[in-house]
């Protein structure tokens, strides 16, 4: 039996290939998503093994306030007094101890511009030259304030080299600085700019207050981690020692590093299931192409089945022989996706290194990702055989017999039913999460609308008849008689069609959600922005950070007429039962900017008297139960302080559910760790907007990343990432897209084999070769039409209940971008024609006698 | 319009006693005259080549009469589909020429071929002759809506009636008896008006019933519509409603009948395979298994 079943393959070789195919495209993408987090997580490995050097580190005894966030192990705990590494160094077994200096700089690179790749972040760190983690290439270490050091990558992308004169923003200071060496770490920098500068200045930019993240120790030789943690926690804990106002402890270099080894890959894991979800995607999308092409190679060797059956094969047999099919394409359509996958990651690790990201040497094939691949593809189409396979192994012998092979197409009644019920489950489950007083409205929206996604692809084929119907009309009245034609193929087995249609619906469906959450969010943004901001001019920064000195030089200029500073920071709240004090944002805003630059929608309360107290966002005010005039205690690293609620505000540009005066903030967060976010600019009375924004320009202009925007260029600059986020995203679905196509190639391929006869007749009654492949372009346009339109009607009207019940996070204005809709209509029509190509031309090169011939 | 009925061809058929016919095939001319609607001259097809070369046709002369119905017989692999492919352009010819109408078939390229089957050719095949997803309506005039022609209504009308199925033209292929979609097939073939219609053994797959309607049909319209009809049958009952008889063995042209009846086809056939001819009035029973039957005959003088 698995010869015939090898046979069968090799003797519908198109077929299977294409089946192949799909599954080689959905593995290759599954493969590719692991071997590139087993390549970044190298990367990362390597860049922690030598960046993490210490044999022990000294930190905050207790984690910090702000709530930790993704892929930031630092600032997480709270700070120590930098003088513990004086402290330390006399301790038994201590060889050196090094307060760890860092933080954000912006190096200009020698065209003048900031140096920076994509979102990789940029450092600035104090370097000891007893520190034994660098290695200096060229000239020396930085030594004096106005030096720096350059790692070497950095060195490359900022096109600076030992000597030259250039400037740098250090912790918000614009400083001119000459370079006087490049620095070798011995890990790729993972495309971070890496600015080394001496530990002196490092101190006064990094640490003004006296206080640093951690301490890094050298043990001296022979003296273990464990012991000299043991000896440096006594050290500690001895009488005198200033452990600062939250207490210090000691960690091994190994818990360290495995502290951060987890926390890059708590980055990397949600990068990975990203990526998964996509890959999943493609899987679902090919597995639609499998069982086709197994759906109508059965079918089409209903009687080989037949007949085997007769001679005394068992139903098992047969079942077991289409699986084995079906294992064979699996397992091969893995292997070479596992090979395209390993490719795709190498393919991107040369664009990202040609980009100055560069990563790790080589990528690394690890045996779960081959296993996992491998698995997953078979699975996928042995599962997706599955039901051709049972259909095969009923077939009655007698069927051998029967002269023309009609089979009886099971009826969609029990299918359409349970379509039904997941469809309106699905769409009652949206609707319920619509509604405010439903918790976790997310979770029931995303059931919701997969609910309804099941029910529209089991209901497909009951659809395929009307709709097509409909979509067919124009093809028909323009076409005589291949519109005709076109729209009884495509109508004569609705399960086929639907399911061909289907793989390119989720993948439509998945774009028209998407293009609509980005219009939305673009349009929310934009009235978010326009309605709540009345400045003149918005300052922010490409680092998220407006440097201090910054604000200092805008309030300066004469005309400015106000300058509000919008300043966020960390914190510990609790309401007035003083339950357990949860991690929350605090936005701090210069008295006076409500009515002047801002102007929020106030539910209760008044903003005008903030000061002294604390506004509080609807959203946080309800689910906290929160109203005017309830004592809040809010605590820092530094101080806990009670303050009354004044207002309930509703307000999306202040992505916080506090919002205090900043001279508040001020006096509750230390100045390290509060950011300011954007400066919001009011001209002078008689100053004209153009003169504003020229002198502002002229005023951050020395700090390099600052941007000055009106609200209208701030709304399209927000719209213009949101753009750059979904080009990646449309790349990723795109894929669902080609898998989607090449169902549609399958499908007319296989039914243009099983059609031989019939177009042979048509050809002999003076059908021409274009007029045949015109024929079979209508119908793969019919096809991918109903798959699109379908598709995108249910993405957009899903996507259609986002702003409902995601109101509170900023998504609150509907938008649906037409013309894209539009696009994608149009783009389907391509689809479909690219898609009759082939089997197209394969139909018309068919001889007319061997089709009438064919038996 | 009326289908003659079967019975009024019985009159005509023969005695018990078998009969001799003398065969001989009469000489063509160079050029035939306008009497003669399609001709074939030297037409030789070989199929494969070197040791595994059929020649399926090996030097035919022939000429099918205008407005004529002209029957072609003979034992299986004789070469009488081929014959028919080649004439009508559906294979290419190895040597020799064809001309339908005027055109000469055997030099055309394919586009050419496509407009010559969709304007001057009808087709009716044994099986599988209508497009599954059409109307009968649809498939009748799909010759002329792939031509993008204009249906000529009347003509429609008469030839709808003539084939009696007024009242089935909204039915699929699938909900229509053999015998049904072979005289959807014959009204299809009309419709055109062509030149000729070109008939592979259109009764070959039905019952005596529906057999004698499609070849009544056929017959009608050559008398009446002055269509001219080239049809392949293995059954001497089917080839008795035709004007002219030929006969085919081994590729070639061996033998020719006018005015046949059932019988004298019989003897004709028992003379060529050399065999004697069981004699019998074709009954319609006979008529069933007439074609496996003179396969037999074949198979024996072989
Ligand atoms: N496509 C083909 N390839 C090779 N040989 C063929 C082909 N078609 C027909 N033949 C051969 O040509 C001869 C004549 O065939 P055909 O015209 O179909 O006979 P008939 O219709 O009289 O039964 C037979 O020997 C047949 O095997
Ligand atoms: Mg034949």
């Amino acid at each position: 039996m698995l010869r015939v079943a090898l046979r069968g393959i090799r003797a519908h070789s198109v077929q299977f290939a294409l089946s192949v195919l799909a599954v080689l495209l959905g593995v290759s993408f599954v493969a590719g998503t692991f071997s590139l987090r087993a390549m970044l997580s190298d990367t990362f490995g390597a860049i922690i093994s030598t960046t993490v050097q210490g044999d022990a580190y000294l930190r905050g005894a207790e984690e910090s306030a702000s709530a930790p966030q993704i892929g930031q192990e630092r600032g997480s705990r709270t700070r120590i007094p930098l003088g513990l590494a004086e402290t330390v160094r006399s301790v038994d077994g201590v060889s050196l101890a090094l307060p760890e200096l860092g933080g954000p700089i912006v190096l200009v690179g020698a065209d003048g511009t900031a140096v920076a790749n994509g979102q990789a972040p940029s450092f600035g760190t104090g370097l000891d030259p007893r520190d034994p983690g660098a290695t200096v290439v060229a000239g020396r270490l930085p030594a004096a304030a106005g030096e720096v050091a350059l790692e070497s990558a950095t060195a490359q992308t900022s096109g600076l080299a030992v000597g030259d004169e250039t400037k740098a923003v250090i912790a918000g200071v614009v400083t001119p600085v000459v370079v006087v060496g490049e620095v070798d770490l011995g890990a790729p920098s993972a495309g971070a700019t890496l600015v080394f500068i001496d530990p002196a200045t490092a101190q006064e930019l990094y640490a003004p207050d006296g206080l640093v993240s951690s301490i890094v120790v050298y043990a001296d030789e022979g003296v273990s981690e464990k012991d000299l943690v043991t000896s440096l926690s006594s050290a500690l804990t001895a009488a005198g020692a200033d452990v600062g106002p939250a207490g210090a402890q000691a960690v091994t270099g190994d818990q360290a590093r495995a502290e951060a080894t987890a926390s890059v890959n708590d980055v990397l894991g949600f990068i990975g299931t990203f990526l998964l979800v996509f890959a999943g995607i493609s899987l679902f999308v090919g597995a639609f192409i499998i069982a086709n092409t197994f759906a109508m190679s059965v079918r089409q060797r209903q009687r080989e089945f037949a007949l085997l059956r007769a001679v005394g094969a068992s139903p098992r047999q047969v079942f077991v022989s289409v699986i084995a099919q079906a294992a064979v394409v699996g397992l091969v359509g893995s292997a070479l996706g596992l090979l395209a996958g390993i490719g795709l990651v190498a393919v991107l690790r040369a664009v990202l290194a040609r980009m100055g990201m560069d990563l790790s040497g080589g990528i690394p094939i690890e045996p779960e990702t081959v296993a996992i691949s491998i698995a997953t593809g078979t699975v996928v189409s042995i599962v997706a055989a599955a039901v051709p396979a049972r259909r095969a192994a009923v077939i009655p012998p007698v069927e051998a017999m029967r002269d023309d092979v009609a089979t009886e197409d099971r009826s969609l009644r029990v299918r359409a039913a349970a379509g039904s019920v997941s469809l309106v489950g699905g769409i009652l489950a949206v609707f319920l999460a619509t509604d405010d007083r439903v918790t976790s409205a997310g979770t029931w929206l995303g059931v919701g609308a997969a609910a309804t996604l099941v029910g529209i692809l089991l209901l497909a084929p009951a659809m395929v008849r009307v709709a097509l119907a409909i979509l067919a009309g124009p093809f028909v009245a323009m076409f005589r008689p291949l519109g005709r034609l076109a729209r009884g193929n495509v109508t004569r087995n609705p399960r086929r069609t639907a399911n061909t249609a289907s793989a390119l619906l989720v993948g439509m469906a998945l774009v028209g959600a998407t293009t609509v959450l980005a219009a939305t969010a673009q349009a929310s943004t934009r009235t978010i922005v326009e309605s709540e901001s009345t400045a003149d001019f918005i300052v922010q920064s490409a680092t998220r950070d407006v440097p201090p000195d910054a604000v200092a030089a805008i309030t300066a200029l004469g005309s400015v007429g106000r300058a509000d500073v919008m300043s966020f920071a960390a914190a510990q709240v609790s309401g007035p039962d003083h339950s357990q004090p949860t991690g929350t944002t605090l936005a701090g805003i210069t008295d006076g900017a409500f009515g002047a630059t801002l102007d929020v929608v106030v539910i209760e309360g008044s903003v005008a008297d903030l000061p002294g107290g604390v506004a509080v966002q609807r959203s946080t005010a309800d689910a906290q139960g929160w109203a005017v005039g309830d004592i809040l205690t809010v605590t820092t690293d530094t101080m806990t302080v009670e303050l009354p609620v004044r207002a309930v505000i509703d307000s999306r540009i202040l992505p916080a559910p506090l919002v205090l005066p900043a001279s508040t903030l001020a006096e509750l967060v230390p100045d390290v760790q509060r950011s300011i976010n954007a400066v919001l600019v009011n001209a002078a009375d008689g100053v004209d907007e153009e003169t504003l924004r020229g002198d502002l320009t002229a005023a951050v202009a020395p700090f390099v990343v600052l941007s000055v925007q009106t609200n209208e260029e701030l709304a399209t600059s927000l719209a213009d990432q949101v753009d750059r986020i979904l080009v990646i995203l449309y790349a990723l679905l795109g894929l669902s897209i080609v898998i989607a196509v090449l169902g549609i190639v399958n499908t007319l391929a296989l039914a243009v084999i099983e059609r031989t006869r019939e177009i042979g007749l048509l050809r002999a009654v003076g059908l021409g070769r274009v007029q045949l492949a015109g024929t079979i372009t209508i119908e793969s346009v019919l096809t991918a039409l109903f798959g699109t339109v379908v598709g995108v009607t249910v993405g957009v009207a899903l996507a259609s209940a986002l702003p409902f019940v995601f109101d509170d996070v900023g998504l609150s204005t509907l938008a649906v971008p037409w013309p894209q809709v539009i696009g994608m209509v149009v783009l389907a029509v391509v689809v479909g024609i690219l898609a009759a190509l082939w089997p197209g031309a394969r139909a018309a090169r068919l001889p007319v006698l061997q089709a009438i011939a064919q038996e | 319009m009326r289908i003659p009925s079967p019975r009024a061809f019985r009159r005509a058929r023969t005695p018990d006693v078998p009969l001799e016919v003398r065969l001989e095939v009469p000489p063509v001319a160079e050029s035939p005259g306008p009497e003669v609607i399609a001709w074939a001259r030297g037409l030789v097809k070989v199929y494969g080549s070197g040791q595994t070369a059929v020649r399926a046709l090996d030097g035919v002369d022939v000429d099918f009469g205008r407005a004529e119905m002209t029957a072609i017989m003979g034992p299986s692999g004789s070469g009488k589909s081929t014959l028919m492919h080649c004439m009508a352009g559906l294979d290419s010819v190895t040597s020799g020429n064809v001309t339908v109408d005027g055109e000469v078939v055997s030099r055309m390229r394919e586009r050419a071929l496509t407009t010559l089957r969709r304007t001057r050719l009808g087709f009716v095949f044994q099986a599988f002759n209508l497009v599954p997803t059409l109307t009968a309506e649809e498939n009748i005039t799909l010759p002329l809506d792939i031509a993008r022609r204009p249906v000529d209504r009347e003509y429609f009308d008469s030839v709808v009636d003539a084939v009696g199925l007024r009242d089935r033209l909204g039915h699929r292929p699938s909900e229509l008896s053999g015998g049904q979609q072979q005289r959807v097939a014959c009204a299809r073939a009309l419709v055109a008006r062509p030149a000729v219609v070109f008939a592979d053994e259109p009764t070959g797959n039905l019952d005596s019933r529906s057999s004698a309607e499609v070849l009544g049909f056929l017959r009608h319209s050559v008398d009446e519509l002055g269509q001219s009809v080239v049809m392949v049958t293995h059954d001497p009952t089917a080839a008795s409603y035709a004007h002219r008889v030929l006969f085919l063995a081994d590729g070639r042209l061996v033998g020719e009948l006018r005015s046949p009846t059932p019988a004298k086809i019989l003897a004709a056939l028992g003379q060529l395979t050399g065999a004697t001819t069981k004699a019998g009035p074709a009954t319609e029973a006979d008529a069933d298994t007439a074609g496996p039957g003179s396969e037999r005959v074949a198979g024996t003088g072989s």
